[in-house]
């Protein structure tokens, strides 16, 4: 017979109610901050979907209406350094966040001119017009003003939670008791960002609150079909994390909870999570109610619209007199009225619609030239760099193992620039991570090389978060590239896309060290070479060191660079030897600079990282003459056409060289820009090497079989050589 | 290892060929190179020659037929396999049947002699490449070419599909040289043209021919007044060589299609000879009055370029380069090659070229594509005597220039008679392309060039 005993979470799980007599407490000012805001957010989003209506909103109009309790209930206790992000359904806490921002204190606030800004750049950027925050490119998903503390709402559910980490982390680095709260609803819950997210702010004791509106629809599937435990904060003590639950149609119960949390946070103790019921009147997007759609009934949304938290704060306004009714209904006035000034700036009458049709003015829009501004940095961060070769080169040189490079060169920024930080499984442990690249940082710096639980996506996020906030520049390390499919929104809808979509000026120094490991045996799911796939991202920058002095010249640029770099890394390359600096470990190498290893007229073979050494010892053998072009930068943007056209227009013929699966390989694009550009210098096709179509197996003779190697490489220069 | 020859592709396009006769017997031991059977198109006629050495076993057609290209023709081997060769003609899948036709053959010794004669033109086109398999023995035509065996149009060298495969470079190469991609052999893959193939073309274009001989511009055999040999008392029958066929054929074809008119001119030449001197004076190859005439074709072209035409069925083509014909007699016969771009060409240059070409007639080593295409010919028997005469038009060209001897002449100019050199020439026209009118101007800018011969140096 078993004993049994009754366990209990280790962190507590509180549902908080307020009572007439807080609200007797509560202070005038508060109460009527918290009114003036969810007026004007509400008459906000109805204006907004009065110009949905009129076809005046590119895209979908998620409005919030309903919701405003949970938003300034929650914001209104934050202070500007205090960050907030959130999802889709974003513009009330936006909008509470930036008026708490340019609001001077509390009490019924004034529509200052601050204000009006706030509401004529928020209504441009959902309309996507040029004045908005982003510059019309954002929209109504993607409201970000970073100077208020709105880091960014999100349209990929639950994706914006991992980079609220991020925020955290450099919040509670810098020393501030700055939070960050990240906003999502119900539908969001379930989602592994979240719950990964859950995880590592709870290990790491992150600042960081989690703000689940639940309004019970994800779009038209109910909590309760989505999952078994509907009372969604119970999900916190299972991660340690304490938790609250209110009725965010009652915005003071909400304000309660926030104030309960951040004193938990700013002390120190890790993240909160506050979960407020709260219900949208009208359906996911667009102006009318859910129950036109069948998945709801009119009743009940008639009694939630009989709590409306609006009406609950006018009722105890009037009820302690702190305001008169005919002055609460000129308050509103005057905001309808401010917005339509503001619309009608927008906008003129179609001269080819129906009488009373409008449309956007033309000079409002953005310039069609704008579309691709901003997609990465200018590199001007750049400037001054010592750029050095290993012809030429300044300090002194030694055989080094490429992997101990690795490790001094980490170590080295981290001792130059207090913002690096390595994050990665394994890396704070085995006496320097898997392969030994955290080892001198782990000597020197120990509480800057983060292990991390096993969630590529909370991790990677975690690390896009400190990027965009700019106060952390992470280095980030997957321990091998399949991984990027795992962290595939992170690294892809989020860091690479985050600096254009929000407007283009934002910038995202954000590192990733992705391994390599072809040939070691670890199958399918751990051998691909993923410069293919990661150089389909505009934004990201991708470089493959071939040799150890490489290794140190392009990681200090990436590290100096504004934009996500992903620095490739082969398993092969590691144990190798070669030319390194001795302790000149400070120099860069510019960014989009091919180098040369072999020079010949017979043939321009094009290669990176591993497989540089392969075709050099292919070259040996077959004894053709070739330029081997190193390209050391992948990525589109860097790609050095200098190099790649001199040397075509020279031999006239091309051979791209990469170890990896065809599917994912990455010379298709570059053998198509190649034929493109120098069409007229081709006196051949352009050939390639690469792996095989299927990734490559365990067994070693199969593995060997589906990679490229020196093999491969001489008998495609073979070919070549009768051509 | 017994081995079938089958019928190579012999020209582009060509799905068939005349298998006119076996230049060996049966049971012959032959080497490699040596020259095995004569296929004959309206284009060409072409000696096959044998890759490797072997006994020829067994023809399986007879001389005078006519065979589909990847048709067997004959079973190739060791003696030791003539024993049971029905057999090994089965294992070839070949019936024993259609071996029987062999027989007599065509071993004609005259005629396997003359092919000797006729001047081979080229080796190694790779027009067979793609044709039919032939089972292990791959032959390349090595034959002959009849004169006028040109047609203008483009020499499909590389497929049956009608085009030309060229690398972008290659035809980037080939427009900034100004070569047609029909007169280059491609060597690349499925012969396509590649930049090694335009460099040597470059090359060979520019490149001075070793010293040779100055070959005697020949008497035309397009020239009408043949009289026939006489003949009293019996006459001896002479086999008709391959080149002679042809020659009659095409020449037959030309006078019956081609409605020809003449235009004739005489032009002064004594500044055209003092002008030669002084050349002759300061450049190393001797040029000849032919040399000058040939530049004052293209000089004439270029006034009158819509004289610089040929007829087609579907619509008249005209170029945009001039590309003119000389004839040569030859050591082996009568040879018409097309000199390119003669417009940009000095007349050491054409002279040099000439040259070259004579030489390579001689030894039998024009190329094909150096006979084929251009809009005129020359023709010139003035070092004969021959005061003048009017010439046939070598198809698919729209004219022939006929050429004359410098005769000093009494002129009449302004009343008054002095003594001037004149040389007489007739232009043949074909009235499809070029009317009377357009002729006779051209004629005029020729005759004018002819007598301002600065001209030609400008």
């Amino acid at each position: 017979m078993p004993t049994r005993e009754t366990l209990a979470a280790a962190a507590p799980w509180t549902a908080l109610t307020t009572t007439e007599a807080d609200w007797d407490a509560a202070a005038p000012g508060l109460l009527l901050g918290l009114f003036g805001q969810a007026t004007w957010i509400r008459a906000f989003e109805e204006y907004v979907l009065e110009l949905a209506a009129e076809g005046l909103v590119h895209g979908p109009a998620h409005a919030s209406i309903g919701q405003e309790g949970g938003a300034v209930g929650s914001v209104l206790p934050l202070r500007s350094d205090d960050f907030v992000n959130g999802s889709h359904r974003g513009h009330h806490q936006f909008l509470a966040k930036a008026f708490t921002h340019v609001l001077p204190g509390d009490g019924l606030p004034s529509l200052t001119d601050e204000v009006r800004t706030v509401l004529r750049r928020t209504l441009a950027e959902i309309c996507g017009l040029a004045e908005g925050y982003s510059g019309g490119r954002g929209g109504s998903m993607h409201l970000q003003w970073k100077a208020a503390g709105a880091m960014g709402t999100n349209a990929i559910v639950g994706g914006g939670v991992p980079q609220a980490a991020g925020f955290a982390f450099n919040q509670r680095r810098a020393g501030t008791d700055a939070v960050t709260v990240t906003y999502f609803g119900d539908g969001a819950v379930n989602i592994g960002s979240v719950l990964e997210t859950f995880n590592l702010a709870a290990a790491w004791k992150l600042p960081l609150c989690f703000f689940i509106e639940n309004n019970m629809y994800a779009v038209s599937t109910h909590v309760s079909d989505a999952t078994a435990e509907t009372r969604l904060s119970a999900r916190g003590p299972g991660f340690a994390i304490p938790s609250w639950r209110v009725d965010g149609m009652d915005p003071l119960a909400v304000q309660l909870a926030m104030t309960e949390a951040l004193e938990h946070m700013r002390a120190g103790n890790g993240p909160a999570i506050i979960e407020a019921d709260v219900y949208r009147y009208f359906h996911q997007n667009g102006p009318y109610p859910g129950s036109a759609f069948g998945y709801r009934s009119k009743a009940e949304e008639q009694a939630w619209r009989d709590r409306d938290p609006i009406e609950l704060l006018r009722s105890h306004i009037l009820r302690r007199s702190l305001a008169t009714a005919s002055q609460l209904s000129v308050f509103h006035d005057e905001v309808v009225k401010t917005l339509r000034e503001i619309g009608d700036s927008f906008l003129q009458a179609d001269p080819a619609g129906k009488p009373g049709q409008r449309r956007i003015k033309a000079s409002a829009w953005p310039d069609p030239g704008f579309v691709d501004v901003g997609v990465r940095g200018d590199l001007s961060e750049l400037d001054g760099s010592r750029y050095e070769e290993v012809s030429g080169f300044s300090g002194e040189l030694a055989e080094r193992r490429f992997i101990d490079v690795v490790s001094d060169v980490l170590a080295r920024r981290m001792e130059t620039d207090p913002r690096v930080v390595i994050m990665g499984e394994d890396v704070h442990r085995l006496k320097g991570g898997t392969n030994g690249a955290t080892k001198r940082a782990l000597e020197l710096f120990p509480d800057r090389v983060l292990g991390t639980p096993i969630s590529e996506n909370a991790f990677a996020g975690l690390g896009g978060g400190m990027a965009i906030d700019g106060r952390g520049r992470p280095v980030v390390e997957f321990m091998y590239a399949d991984f990027m499919w795992v962290a595939a929104d992170q690294l892809f809808n989020q860091i690479a896309k985050a600096r254009h979509m929000f407007g283009g000026h934002g910038s995202v120094p954000f590192v990733l060290r992705s391994k390599l490991a072809a040939g070691t045996g670890y199958g399918s799911q751990h051998s691909m070479d993923p410069a293919g796939i990661l150089t389909t991202a505009a934004g990201l920058r991708v470089v493959a060191p071939s040799n150890p002095f490489d290794y140190v010249g392009l990681m200090n640029t990436a590290l100096a660079c504004e934009d996500p770099v992903v620095v490739l890394e082969h398993v092969d390359l590691y144990t190798s030897s070669g030319v390194g600096p001795v302790s000149d470990l400070d120099y860069r190498i510019p960014v989009g600079k091919a180098a040369l290893r072999s020079v010949g007229d017979d043939v321009t073979v094009i290669s990176y990282l591993s497989m540089v050494r392969h075709c050099l010892e292919a070259l040996e053998q077959v004894g053709i003459a070739a330029d081997l072009i190193d390209l050391r930068w992948l990525d589109r943007a860097s790609l050095d056409w200098d190099t790649i056209t001199a040397s075509v227009r020279k031999t006239n013929k091309v051979l791209i060289v990469e170890q990896g699966a065809r599917g994912t390989s990455y010379g298709g694009w570059l053998a198509d820009e190649i034929q493109r550009r120098l069409f007229d210098w081709l006196d051949a096709p352009i050939w390639r090497v690469t792996g095989g179509e299927a990734s490559p197996s365990i067994s070693k003779v199969l593995e060997r079989a589906a990679t490229a190697r020196t093999e491969e490489v001489v008998t495609a220069l073979r070919h070549i050589a009768e051509y | 290892m017994a081995m079938l020859l089958r019928v190579p592709e012999v020209a582009a396009g060509a799905t068939s060929a005349l298998l006119t006769e076996w230049l060996i017997p049966e049971n012959t031991r032959f080497a490699a190179g040596d020259p095995l059977v004569v296929l004959e198109t309206d284009k060409a006629a072409v000696e096959i020659e044998a890759e490797t050495g072997a006994v020829l076993l067994r023809t399986l057609v007879p001389g005078g037929t006519n065979v589909e290209v990847g048709v067997p023709i004959a079973v190739l081997g060791e003696e030791a396999e003539a024993a049971n060769l029905d057999a090994v003609l089965a294992e070839l899948g070949v019936s024993g049947g259609a071996a029987a036709s062999s027989g007599g053959g065509l071993a004609g010794g005259d005629s396997a002699a003359g092919a000797g004669s006729a001047p081979a033109l080229v080796g190694g086109a790779p027009v067979g490449q793609s044709a039919a398999p032939v089972s292990g023995v791959t032959v390349r035509p090595g034959g002959a070419v009849a004169p006028g065996g040109s047609n203008g149009e483009a020499q499909d060298v590389s497929s049956s599909a009608g085009r030309i495969f060229v690398s972008p470079l290659a035809r980037k190469l080939l427009k900034e040289a100004g070569i047609p991609a029909e007169r280059v052999q491609g060597t690349g893959p499925d012969g396509r043209i590649v930049r090694r193939d335009v460099d040597n073309a470059i090359a060979t274009a520019q490149a001075a021919p070793a010293p040779a001989p100055a070959p005697a511009p020949a008497p035309a055999p397009v020239a009408e007044a043949a009289p026939p040999r006489p003949v009293r008392t019996g006459f001896e029958e002479i086999p008709h060589s391959r080149v002679r066929r042809a020659v009659a054929r095409r020449l037959t074809e030309s006078k019956r299609d081609i409605p020809h008119f003449y235009v004739r001119r005489a032009a002064k030449a004594d500044a055209l000879l003092a002008l030669r001197k002084q050349l002759n004076e300061v450049t190393p190859v001797k040029i000849s009055v032919n040399d000058l005439v040939v530049k004052a074709v293209a000089n004439a072209h270029l006034l009158v370029p819509d004289a610089n035409v040929i007829w087609t069925e579907q619509a008249m083509r005209k170029y945009s380069t001039v590309d003119i014909g000389v004839a040569i007699a030859s050591k082996k016969g009568l040879v018409t090659p097309v000199l390119r771009g003669v417009d940009k060409a000095t007349p050491s240059a054409i002279s040099r070229q000439v040259k070259e070409f004579a030489r390579q007639a001689d030894e039998g080593k024009l190329n094909q594509r150096d006979l084929d295409g251009g809009t005129i010919t020359i023709s010139n028997l003035g070092m004969y005597g021959v005061d003048e005469f009017s010439a046939i038009i070598n198809p698919p060209q729209s004219a022939i220039l006929a050429v004359g001897a410098a005769k000093e002449v009494a002129a009449v100019h302004n009343g008054q008679i002095s003594v001037g050199t004149r040389l007489a020439l007739t232009l043949s026209v074909d009235h499809r392309a070029i009317d009377g009118a357009l002729a006779a101007q051209w004629m005029a800018a020729l005759v004018d060039t002819l007598e301002q011969p600065l001209k030609l140096l400008a």
